[in-house]
């Protein structure tokens, strides 16, 4: 009798445990939470996009290494868009649906999460972007998508505030690129030259993956502009401030946060030094960056790590939040949990970016913004005071 | 059973078919498409809706490079514009979706009466590169007209509701993909076995020897831009909902190059091949990617972390393996297989 009691007991036991498993969301198992990532890893923006995965590597290999989250480990699934809208869905829906993911830690460009966003909304899965926090992602606010960093508008407007207020006087060129980021470069720019009555003497647009700016450098020249914000992203950044080498004139630069990898300072050469840049990460030049630096280089391979940029810090942050959050859901994990839970993220330290918050209507962590300056001896960006 | 092929009128050689099965069989297809929606998951019902939007786009451009002979390396430019010509009357102004479908073809019919015009004095590479221009002009158009298209900043599309009937759900916008792409096909059909498609063929074949028999080549050129503008057009919009936001960034110049492609593949001319080539083009990558899951999941992996460099490649060698091997396409192939079925055990 006591047998058949026990045999009855542990089948209720197994019936609850299995019950427990079929209730689960997606992509959980005993023993794993599956996560997925749809980010460029081909072709040039791939810069961006490896650099950002390894970032969401990063937090995930950390939070293994601590035993996984509740006995469970995490595993990363990617999926390449080519940074073209059209594949970001098609990838969106391949994680969802086919690779049955938890949750995206890692979310494409900003055209491309716009794109993805019907989706996200319908299917309720929580997602974070990390990548290049538009307004559209997070306003309105959706319960299940979260943006990490700062809005274009409001870093252009710190680094162009800075540099009006050390260069009184001074006659100022901007160019941008002819899309939504370089429309979000100019809005920031027009309200502050309105704000300090700024004394633009140049102001062009280039087409996007325009390589050739010795037209454009040669204005710049002859404009005789002082302080020049570069709106580009990597290759024409690199492409304005060599031309202006070349024409022997080197006006107190700006560049913005899309373009703050290290790696183009090498490429532009002395010329980088003294550039002035705004990011609401940190510099790898700074206390906080050399102590994530230490603590990616054991959970990655060589190669992830020599591609380590600011994009992996972003990558990095945007995974701990989540992560953290589906460690305060438990066992129980469900999306509505984790989404609940993302919401309620308050003062998140990462070390690296000032501490992340949500709340319920804010999808947006709005982060502090610092500016930084290139220093070309040491390939890195140092924080200025 | 059939032995042969006779065909003794006009009205023989023109029809559609002359088999009742072609059309049972059809009907069947059709019937499987409209059910799919329901049966098939959310990631396959997008790759079905992108087919049958491609599909609607390549037919298009099959009226101009298949039909008429006459290549466009701009036709993402018709594509962008009807995007736009949609989200701006239907998503900016708030008109109805109909009139939004409306704007969408027209706008683009129009405009190709600017690139149309220069085809009647170019013809090949030169034309080529006119309607290259096109593309880029229209895109530079189109965000420095910002009052009207919101420039760089894009518009976001709202899935369209008209006739008491709501295309909101994935399902529904696949329906009314299919019913767009059966009607352009039907109209495509329809359009080659008329005069003006035996028109364009004659232009194709031989242009001076077509101008010989009376073809108007001004007109029928014309007239081939525009009706292949309005179909891509219209394909455009149904494109623009499926992203949900129309911006230039999301048609890039490839897309020109990928319609071409897929007529190669299918088989210029054939608006079945332009069908088999949609297919094929869309489906290989998915494919390929099933065919490394086998070796693993490390293999697969490998293709999803370089999928964009890889899926460049395999376009690549199928359109070489294709020119070099089986020029008619795949339409040709299937010509063969019909032939062999008819035919056997003779030799086909």
């Amino acid at each position: 009798m006591r047998n058949t009691l026990a045999a009855a007991a542990l089948a209720c036991a197994a019936g609850t445990m299995s019950f427990g498993a079929l209730a689960a969301e997606q992509g959980v198992t005993d023993t794993e939470i599956l996560l997925g990532s749809v980010i460029p890893l081909t072709g040039p923006p791939a810069l961006l996009g490896v650099a950002h995965t390894t970032g969401v590597k990063v937090a995930i290999a950390e939070a293994n290494n601590a035993g996984g989250v509740k006995g469970r480990k995490l595993r990363l699934v990617m999926d390449d868009d080519g940074y073209v809208s059209a594949r970001t869905l098609q990838s969106t829906r391949k994680l969802i649906d086919v690779d049955k993911v938890f949750a995206i830690p890692g979310h494409s460009g900003s055209g491309q999460v716009v794109a993805a966003m019907p989706v996200l909304e319908k299917s309720g899965i929580p997602t974070i972007a990390s990548v290049g926090p538009v307004k559209a992602i997070y306003d309105p606010p959706r319960p299940n998508v979260f943006a990490v960093g700062s809005s274009y508008e409001d870093g252009i407007r710190a680094l162009v505030r800075y540099l009006g207020d050390r260069n009184p006087g001074k006659t100022w060129g901007i160019i941008t690129q002819d899309d939504d980021y370089g429309v979000a470069v100019r809005d920031g720019f027009d309200t502050v030259q309105k704000e300090k009555k700024l004394n633009v003497v140049l102001s062009a647009t280039y087409k996007r993956g325009q390589q050739d700016f010795s037209s454009e450098m040669a204005r710049l020249k002859e404009s005789g502009a002082e302080v020049f914000l570069a709106g580009g992203i990597i290759s024409e950044n690199i492409a304005m401030v060599k031309e202006m080498e070349k024409l022997s004139i080197k006006p107190v630069t700006g560049i913005f946060w899309p373009g703050r990898v290290e790696a183009i300072l090498k490429l532009m050469g002395p010329a980088s030094d003294g550039l002035y840049a705004v990011d609401y990460v940190e510099p790898f030049g700074s206390p906080a960056g050399q102590a994530f630096m230490e603590k990616a280089k054991p959970l990655v391979s060589e190669a992830e790590f020599k591609g380590i940029n600011r994009y992996t810090m972003a990558g990095y942050a945007g995974a701990r939040v989540l992560i953290e959050a589906i460690k305060r859901c438990g066992r129980e994990l469900t999306w509505a949990c984790t989404n609940a839970e993302m919401a309620r993220t308050k003062d998140l330290e990462t070390g690296v970016m000032a501490p992340i918050g949500f709340g319920p209507n804010s999808r947006f962590t709005d982060s502090r913004l610092q500016i930084m300056q290139a220093d070309f001896a040491t390939l890195s960006y140092k924080p200025v005071q | 059973m059939r032995s042969g092929t006779f065909k003794e009128t006009y009205p023989e050689l023109i029809a559609l078919t002359d088999s009742r099965l072609v059309w049972f069989w059809g009907a069947v297809l059709a019937i499987a498409l409209a059910a799919a929606p329901y049966l098939v998951n959310a990631y396959l019902l997008s790759l079905l809706t992108a087919i049958l939007i491609t599909v609607t786009g390549v037919l298009g451009l099959n009226i101009l490079t298949g039909y008429t002979g006459l290549i466009s390396l701009g036709h993402v430019g018709f594509l962008v514009t009807g995007a736009y010509g949609y989200a701006v009357v239907s998503g900016r102004w708030g008109l109805p979706p109909l009139l939004g479908f409306a704007a969408s073809g027209s706008v683009a019919a129009l405009l190709s009466l600017v690139v149309g015009a220069p085809s009647l004095r170019l013809r090949g590479l030169y034309l080529a590169i006119t309607t290259l221009a096109f593309a880029f002009i229209v895109s530079h158009l189109i965000i420095e007209a910002a009052p009207l298209t919101n420039g760089a900043r894009g518009i976001t599309v709202e899935r369209p509701s008209f006739g008491g009937l709501s295309f909101a759900s994935d399902q529904a916008f696949a329906h009314l993909c299919l019913a767009i792409a059966i009607l352009t096909l039907f109209g495509t059909l329809n359009l080659r076995r008329s005069r003006i498609g035996r028109a364009f063929v004659a232009i194709r074949d031989n242009d001076i020897a077509a101008r010989a028999m009376g073809v108007n080549l001004h007109a029928y050129k014309l007239l081939a831009f525009t009706t292949s503008a309005f179909v891509t057009g219209i394909a455009g919009a149904l494109y623009g909902i499926y992203l949900s936001y129309v911006s230039v960034e999301g048609f890039p110049f490839l897309l020109s190059i990928e319609a071409l492609a897929i007529l190669i593949v299918g088989g210029l001319g054939s608006p079945l091949g332009a069908i088999l080539g949609t297919i094929f083009v869309t489906l290989l990558p998915e494919l390929t990617r099933s065919a490394l899951a086998m070796f693993g999941s490390e293999a697969e992996a490998l293709f999803s972390t370089g999928a964009q460099e890889l899926k460049s490649i395999l376009y690549g060698v199928v359109i070489i393996l294709f020119l070099r091997f089986e020029p008619r396409g795949l339409v040709g192939i299937w010509h063969d297989i019909r032939r062999l079925w008819v035919h056997w055990p003779l030799r086909f």
